[in-house]
């Protein structure tokens, strides 16, 4: 695992906290382990956009469970990163319908187009391409997800236009943008 | 054997532990069917116990189960056919972790179970390794029984994708792992939470990435990892194992026998090859430890054969130590002995025996002081450990023993643990009250230091050091004013109550809480938990008795104990730690200047005259001297020849100058020793000792539970067990006494020691016997069940008094330094330091807060001097909080640094144990002039 984070201080925001404080009341005393699923995605999403070793040693302080607690669940879920992305992670889904559709067509074009393989990340720290499992939009394949959002009935253009878009955006994509975690 | 349990003694109120099997008329017995025959089902049995229970261990092959191990259900190897009907429709389950239910039908080994069963093993080894014959684990694999046992001779499958090239972690200097072997059965992540409970190992990823961490994914030298090697014995393969192949088989023979480095006593299985050790395990059916140790016990016993270990004795000629014969060497010590005997009289000599040594050892120095030199001034190093604890228990109760057993841990509702740092100085009783506190179950600590069990503690009272008989005293307080006391208990059992309730209400609250700087509602919260519990068990250590109030304190656990009804039966009682293996043997031994063995005193006309006829010999009838009188008596000129056996004053007791100069005085000065030590440079005689693993004999641990040591290996060459220098000595000195052998000696003093009655050598079993054994040879796990020793039990009340040191010397140095241990070294460091060990904890450190390491401007890390009235040291600061301001924590385990320039000559008012955990100093920045160079 990645220590990373080990310059800055690692502390929730104000806002954050309270959401916390608010996540693990919702469980009863003693249980409170049953709230680390969402406080690794507000984690990962408040310290970019990946959950380092201090990052998780933090949930795990704020629980009060065993760090190894948090390591065995955060490695088992692809959807938190051990390892740092960049701004833009996009995940690609390669699953059959999907696939049947283009997915290995699209997968190519965005590693040649980023210069990356999957699992990496551009030099610039802007992209990172990850592939992933089924997300749900059958109907719309091929499809990709970056931050909270769905990207359907990909082609090669609207790939293009999608990466030139979120350049000159240059913002971090989480998630917890559309999601809000208070209400799931 | 004959190891009778007592029957009646049930906790208190517990449904679930009182009457298990009574009561079960004819009627109610329930079965199930193995292969369509009828067996008894117990209540709560899982298919896999309750089949091994009628039909033997090997008929349900098993993989993730362990016998110390919760069942966990992962590898599916276990797996039965269960039905309702006779030959009914049948379900897979896995037998290991699935409840029998009565009148199932179960069918372990039916041709679709083999096959499933086969099929697994299978695959689990398409992604091994197949190279069993050059495993060090061969012949003693799981793995590899399994799969012979399921009949598989080939895998069928193709090559695919493995693990295979999983590189092997070397980095630690006693664990290992090369998790190409690893089979993920999940046993060492286990073992790691349920057996030790540090939580270092985890399985990370999910399906083909599964795979076993170490903390952060870390190697074990740089994981949280405390060497237990609990994990290592619990992996079926050799995924993880450790450097001396512990699992391996190849040419070992095993001899079972007891650790030398605590009182908890647990059981070692050692393996040797050729008349050399290879490696320690643990045995599962140790009642002690089932199948656990902590890493000295395990791990460290390569001091044995260290290149430093003395092989000759040596004689002081012309000031110098230069080798001599045994002969030379005996002439010598005869010679002066005679002489000053004869000159001064038997009082100018004395003895000091080792807790560290066999009771049979104990009994013959003790033996041999009085009947063969002919005074009482014998003592041992439990003078400044737990001689508090003897005198106060025997004081209210009448016996100076821990009152219940380790595994009333099971029955009990409450820990209360005063003084004790478990988890490093017994680490093995340790993991279990931390497993117990971690549940969540009601857990006091009461320690000027946040401890690792404080941290899962219900209630932590950080008290200032040397205020525990306040803190105490409230505690009493509380439970009268809440009306908490068990009255009936108080009334049948007890004397002296209501004077000492009047006292107890006189407290002035206001100012105990300011003493002891804790909050009086915590106090309250306190007592209340322990007096309602149903069931409360107290623990305590050394931060109870090396005090000036060391004694009293004692006696106010015993109060608690008592005013609360907790006496008697499972799951109660007054438990202290005993510090060294063998501490309540030397005792029991009569190591002591005022009982003999036995604990008779010896100054009662009638015991005088008991062993007098014993031992053939005159003996006197006065009391002889404790350690500090005798360090006293030789700066006197009242003390002319001091004989210790393995013990380094020079370095381990208070006050070093102090030391020194008394040592200096003496005419003749032997040490037996198995390594040189500051004290044994001293000597004018050095006799070259065996170590526990070169010598037979038993240890008493700190149940009373009395062990057998066998020995290992023969005495490393040059060298005699320390039993058989002291007998030759008795010999030369005209006293007929026969060779060092335990099972004469045992039977000696099966003779002498009321409570050794019916102890004999051959009957004492691979679990030893807890005392007092009775002539027919049955044991005793629970004091007091019926009367105490004494009668009744004997309420006293005592005042809270500020110690000596901080009065006189408080204002000058306004810091208390008080000591802790750490789990990786014993004591001086003498053995642990010749053993990889030292490569785990190099050095000592000196815990200071942040707010005072902040006022003196000292970093992490840093050198701080501290300077008491006595001395100056620098030593290694570690700045943290588990410590308050103003209280600064030290080690001790690295003499270079001489802790014991610093510590005071003050001890407790009655047993007079040194007082190391109160001393006055003051800190600042090192300059660097302190500074000792490291000498290993
Ligand atoms: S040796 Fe003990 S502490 Fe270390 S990983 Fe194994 S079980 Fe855990
Ligand atoms: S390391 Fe050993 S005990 Fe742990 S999962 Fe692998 S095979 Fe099992
Ligand atoms: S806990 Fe004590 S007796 Fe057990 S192995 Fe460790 S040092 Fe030895
Ligand atoms: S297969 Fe791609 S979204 Fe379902
Ligand atoms: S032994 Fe039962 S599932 Fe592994």
């Amino acid at each position: 695992m990645n220590t990373g984070h080990t310059q800055q201080e690692i502390k929730f925001s104000d806002e954050s906290l309270e959401l916390v404080r608010n996540i693990i009341a919702r469980y009863p005393q003693g249980k409170q382990k049953s709230a680390l699923l969402p406080l690794l995605h507000l984690a990962q999403a408040e310290f970019d956009g990946w959950l380092s070793v201090p990052v998780m040693d933090y949930v795990a302080s704020l629980l009060s469970i065993k760090p190894i607690e948090v390591y065995e669940v955060a490695s088992f879920y692809t959807m938190f990163n051990l390892k740092p992305v960049g701004k833009c992670l996009i995940e690609v889904c390669q699953t059959s319908s999907c696939w049947l559709l283009g997915a290995e067509d699209i997968i190519k074009h965005l590693e040649k187009k980023l210069g990356i393989k999957v699992g990496e990340t551009t030099k610039d720290g802007m992209f990172t391409l990850k592939t992933v499992e089924c997300l749900g939009s059958c109907g719309t394949a091929p499809m990709l997800m970056c931050g909270a959002q769905f990207h359907e009935n990909l082609t090669i253009e609207k790939v293009d236009t999608l990466l030139t878009d979120l350049k000159t955006e240059g913002k971090r994509k989480t998630y917890l943008d559309e999601v809000k975690i208070d209400k799931y | 054997m004959t190891h009778v349990k007592e029957k009646d003694i049930t906790a208190r109120k517990t449904p679930d532990t009182a009457n298990t099997l009574s009561g079960n008329a004819a009627t109610d017995v329930k079965v199930a069917y193995i292969d369509n025959k009828a067996y008894e089902v117990k209540d709560g049995e899982t298919i896999l116990s309750f089949i091994r229970r009628h039909l033997g261990h090997d008929l349900v092959p098993t993989l993730c189960d362990a016998p110390n191990l919760e069942p966990f259900g992962s590898c599916r190897v276990c797996s039965v056919d269960v039905a309702l009907t006779e030959n009914g429709n049948v379900k897979t389950q896995a037998s290991c972790h699935t409840p029998v239910m009565a009148n199932s039908y179960i069918y372990p080994s039916s041709e679709r179970i083999q096959k499933l069963r086969k099929n697994i093993i299978e695959l689990v080894l398409t992604d091994h390794p197949l190279d069993c014959l050059t495993c060090e684990v061969n012949n003693n694999c799981e793995l590899q029984t399994v799969a012979a046992k399921v009949g598989i001779r080939k895998v069928r499958y193709p090559e695919g994708k493995n693990h295979l090239d999983r590189k092997k972690d070397m980095s630690h200097p006693y664990m290992t792992s090369d998790f190409s072997k690893c089979i993920n059965c999940f046993r060492c992540v286990r073992a790691c939470d349920e057996v030790q409970g540090q939580f270092v190992l985890s399985m990370a990823g999910r399906g083909f990435e599964s795979h076993i961490i170490k903390s952060s994914e870390v190697s074990f030298k740089e994981s949280d990892c405390v060497s237990c090697g609990a994990c290592a014995q619990a992996c079926p393969t050799s995924a993880i194992s450790d450097v001396f192949e512990s699992k391996s088989v190849a040419n070992v023979e095993k001899t079972r026998t007891v650790c030398t480095y605590c009182g908890v006593g647990c059981n070692l299985e050692v393996a040797t090859i050729g008349g050399k050790i290879k490696s320690i395990q643990a045995p599962y059916d140790a009642e002690v430890n089932g199948g656990h140790t902590c890493l000295k016990g395990r791990y460290a016993f390569g001091f044995y054969n260290h290149q430093d270990r003395l092989k000759t004795p040596l004689v002081r000629k012309n000031g110098e130590l230069v080798p001599a014969t045994w002969n030379e060497a005996y002439d010598y010590i005869e010679k002066e002995l005679k002489r000053i005997k004869s000159d001064f009289g038997p009082d100018y000599i004395a003895g000091i025996s080792s807790a560290r040594c066999t009771n049979e050892e104990n009994y013959l120095m003790q033996k041999f002081i009085r009947a063969v030199i002919g005074t009482n001034n014998i003592d041992a190093c439990a003078r400044v450990c737990h001689s508090p604890t003897a005198l106060g228990m025997q004081r209210t109760f009448g016996t100076g023993a821990a009152t219940n057993s380790i595994i009333d841990l099971k029955y009990t509702d409450c820990i209360m643990v005063i003084g004790a740092n478990p988890t490093d100085g017994h680490p093995v009783t340790g993991a279990k009250l931390k497993q117990f506190a971690m549940k969540d179950k009601p857990s006091i600590v009461i320690d000027p230091r946040r401890t690792e069990l404080a941290k899962y503690a219900t209630v932590h009272l950080q008290l200032r050091p040397g205020t525990n008989v306040a803190l105490l005293n409230m505690m009493l307080y509380y439970i009268i004013k809440e009306g908490l006391e068990d009255k009936q208990f108080i009334e049948s059992r007890t004397e002296g109550y209501e004077d000492f309730k009047n006292e107890i209400l006189k407290l002035n609250i206001d100012e105990m809480e300011r003493v002891t700087g804790v909050n009086r509602e915590l106090v309250r919260k306190a007592a209340i938990i322990y007096a309602s519990a149903n069931n409360a068990m107290s623990f305590h250590g050394l931060g109870v008795t090396e005090h000036s109030q060391g004694t009293f304190t004692v006696m106010l656990i015993a109060d608690l104990a008592m005013i609360t009804g907790n006496i008697g039966r499972r799951g109660v009682g007054v438990n202290p730690l005993r510090g060294q293996n063998n501490v309540q043997g030397t005792a029991d031994m009569g190591c002591q200047p005022h009982q003999g063995a036995g604990y008779l005193d010896v100054t009662n006309p009638e015991y005088h005259k008991k062993y007098e006829a014993f031992y053939h010999a005159k003996l006197p009838n006065y009391a002889g001297y404790k350690i500090p009188q005798m360090y006293d008596a030789a700066l006197n000129g009242k003390l002319k020849a001091l004989w210790l056996m393995g013990e380094d004053n020079v370095q381990t007791d208070p006050n070093t100058n102090h030391v020194r100069a008394a040592l200096e005085q003496l005419d003749l000065l032997v040490v037996q020793e198995i390594f040189m030590t500051e004290t044994a440079k001293m000597a004018h005689v050095v006799l070259p000792a065996s170590s526990f693993l070169e010598k037979s004999g038993t240890f008493t641990n700190g149940e009373r539970r009395i062990q057998r040591v066998n020995a290992v290996v023969k005495p490393i060459e040059g060298t005699k067990p320390d039993g058989q220098i002291v007998a030759d000595i008795m010999n030369r000195m005209g006293y007929k006494q026969t060779d060092y052998d335990p099972k004469t000696l045992l039977e000696e003093i099966s003779q002498i020691v009321p409570f050794f009655a019916g102890v004999k050598w051959d009957e004492l079993g691979d679990n030893g016997k807890q005392w007092p054994v009775l002539p027919d040879g049955s044991d005793t796990e629970i004091l007091h069940t019926e009367t105490f020793k004494r009668g009744k039990g004997k309420f006293a009340y005592n005042d809270w008094r500020e110690s000596e040191e901080l009065v006189t010397n408080g204002r000058e140095f306004p810091y208390i330094l008080t000591t802790n241990r750490e789990l990786e070294h014993y004591n001086a460091g003498t053995m642990t330091r010749r053993t990889g060990n030292n490569e785990i904890l190099t050095e000592d450190v000196l815990m200071i807060n942040p707010e005072d390491a902040k006022t003196h401007a000292i970093k992490n890390g840093e050198m701080v001097c501290v300077i008491s009235a006595r001395g100056k040291i620098d030593v290694k600061a570690k700045v943290t909080d588990e410590v308050l301001p103003g209280i600064l924590s030290s080690t001790f385990h690295f003499p270079e640094i001489k802790m014991n320039d610093l510590t005071s000559s003050i001890a407790d008012s009655e047993a007079l144990c040194p007082e190391y955990k109160v001393v006055a100093v003051n800190i600042r920045k090192s300059k660097g002039k302190y500074k000792t160079g490291k000498t290993s």
